[in-house]
């Protein structure tokens, strides 16, 4: 169950550069990158978030064996997507399968998809390998606080947030721990069809959703009798502060982008001139 | 039935950087019949290692052998191994997921595939010996007091008539009354005729009930003997933070101040013969 590769959430604890960031910085990087990745539409665009998410993982000292592996569970959505491209693209014909015509212009737009994918998934796991649950949490609660005067709670979804990464590794424990007790009650998980491995998790899910509503009514219980109240008047710990290398790496990614939209105006879709 | 554990390692996580060795080169033979006391410091690996008798846990390195066989060799079921071997977790109480009573201890039985009455039998069988009123069979779990849900979560495993019976910590978190009537079951159980491994903190159940004692530290079994042999180790059991039944204690105390009482004292009628004996000797009158 822990061996599945999926890094996505997971923490990297090291000392760099990224790692000291702001949280709020780091978020409000992440949310650009990700607009302008899918305003990027051609080669060089694609060549200058490459090398700025390199020049970040390089940075952040995450092996990059890590992230590679983090991709392991998107490798079929990347495959279905390029085949979609390749086979659906109108173009010049490469090869034919049956009624399925295969295309340049599909292969090289499956490709740029694909890397689209590649690059947006390393970027934001990026984020959360190098930023502590509590920080991510304490970063989004600042930036969605213009938003509680129009009604969004933000500590509170904040704080749902804290306890519900706080509580991943202890279900998980949980669930195995219960899944071990029915397999010795002779329970089989593993074979059957999907019906049958559907009925399967009955006893596995009904004990660990007793165990989870009776762990959320002691957590309240123990928040409340340390006076919580929600967030207002709460003041923090560790309070957040931009620094001036906050302010420089929300810079470079703003010169970033504008370089890919102008790329955008400038040369339109996909190829690089040599290649047209 | 035998159990023979042969140099069983495990190691947690093998190969990342949360590497953690559990078990360290750990061998014993569970003989037929036995009722074998398992004690540890939290962490010492009580709970992989019972995971490992039943087939839950593959080993990293050795082998465990029932009735002379690997468990994971090919053609070996392990469901008929976990049938066979009957392990209690701790708290069992919250695997219970069934509407009624009757249905949850029925779980196991009709896992193995058994016939409807067969499952019958064996509920009512497993019922009785857990002393359950048969009126809480048509019950919701839910509706039950801590102490008849742990008596409904043995009787789940009992119901699929277990050989060897393994128990972690089966009276924790129960009041006097209960742990004594869950301990008394056990007790039971294994007069007539089941082996018996109990995993527990409480030195004294240990002390009073098994007839040998496996003692593991850290991964290593450090120990393997009588009760009387193993806590009058002194050394060893305080090095691990253990302690030895409070009698035990009492007689060790009673030995520094000059009395000549046997050390060896494990409850707390012995240790009342035992005083009353030297008593006896230093011809002190008794009211």
């Amino acid at each position: 169950m822990m061996s599945s590769g999926a890094i996505i959430g997971q923490y990297y604890p090291t000392q760099s550069i990224v790692h000291s960031l702001d949280p709020r910085a780091k978020i409000l990087i992440c949310i650009i990158f990700m607009i302008v990745l899918f305003v990027g539409n051609n080669f060089y665009a694609f060549l200058v978030t490459g090398i700025f998410t390199l020049v970040c993982v390089f940075l952040s000292k995450v092996p990059l064996k890590m992230l590679i592996r983090g991709l392991r569970p998107i490798v079929f959505i990347m495959i279905f997507t390029m085949a979609l491209h390749i086979f659906l693209t109108p173009g010049p014909t490469m090869f034919q399968i049956g009624p399925l015509k295969a295309t340049w212009t599909g292969l090289m737009q499956g490709f740029f998809i694909g890397l689209r994918l590649i690059i947006l998934i390393c970027f934001t796991s990026l984020l959360t390998l190098t930023t502590s649950p509590i920080e991510l949490t304490d970063g989004l609660e600042d930036i969605l606080k213009p938003l509680s005067k129009i009604g969004v709670p933000a500590h509170e979804i904040a704080m749902m947030m804290t306890i519900a990464l706080r509580f991943i590794p202890t279900l998980l424990e949980e669930a195995d721990r219960i899944m071990k007790a029915q397999m010795s009650r002779g329970a089989d998980f593993e074979s059957g069809n999907i019906i049958e491995r559907a009925k399967s998790l009955v006893p596995l899910l009904v004990p660990l959703f007793v165990s989870a509503f009776r762990r959320a009514d002691e957590l309240a219980m123990a928040m409340e009798a340390r006076c919580y109240r929600g967030g207002e008047g709460r003041t923090r710990m560790r309070e957040l502060k931009m620094r001036k290398i906050d302010f420089v790496a929300i810079l470079a990614t703003v010169i970033m982008s504008c370089f890919v939209i102008y790329t955008r105006i400038r040369f339109g879709p996909v190829l690089p001139p040599s290649m047209v | 039935m035998s159990i023979e554990v042969k140099n069983l390692s495990h190691i947690y996580m093998q190969g990342t950087l949360t590497e953690a060795f559990a078990l360290t080169d750990v061998s014993f033979t569970v003989e037929d019949g036995e009722f074998i006391g398992l004690i540890g410091p939290t962490g010492s690996g009580k709970s992989t290692l019972i995971q490992h008798l039943n087939g839950l846990l593959k080993p990293t390195s050795g082998t465990v052998l029932v009735d002379g066989v690997d468990i994971w060799s090919k053609g070996v079921s392990l469901k008929e191994i976990r049938r066979k071997i009957g392990l209690v977790f701790q708290y069992p109480e919250q695997q219970v997921f069934e509407e009624t009573v009757f249905d949850d201890i029925a779980f196991g039985p009709r896992n193995l595939g058994y016939s409807p009455e067969e499952v019958e039998r064996s509920v009512e069988a497993a019922r009785q010996v857990v002393g359950l009123d048969k009126e809480l069979l048509s019950r919701s779990p839910f509706d039950l007091s801590g102490g008849q849900l742990r008596r409904v979560a043995v009787a789940g495993i009992l119901a699929m008539n277990p050989e060897v019976l393994v128990l972690d910590e089966p009276a924790a978190g129960l009041d006097p009354k209960g742990r004594k009537e869950i301990l008394d079951n056990i007790k039971k159980l294994h007069e007539s005729g089941i082996t018996v491994i109990l995993v527990s903190h409480n030195m004294e159940d240990v002390a009073y009930f098994c007839q040998r004692i496996l003692v593991l530290y850290d991964g290593t079994l450090i120990a393997d003997g009588a009760p009387r042999e193993v806590f009058t180790k002194e050394k060893l059991i305080d090095s691990i933070g253990l302690k030895p039944p409070e009698v035990t204690i009492l007689m060790r105390k009673l030995r520094q101040r000059g009395w000549s009482v046997r050390e060896d004292v494990l409850t707390v009628e012995e240790g009342f013969e035992e005083i009353l004996r030297c008593l006896g000797t230093k011809g002190v009158a008794l009211i």
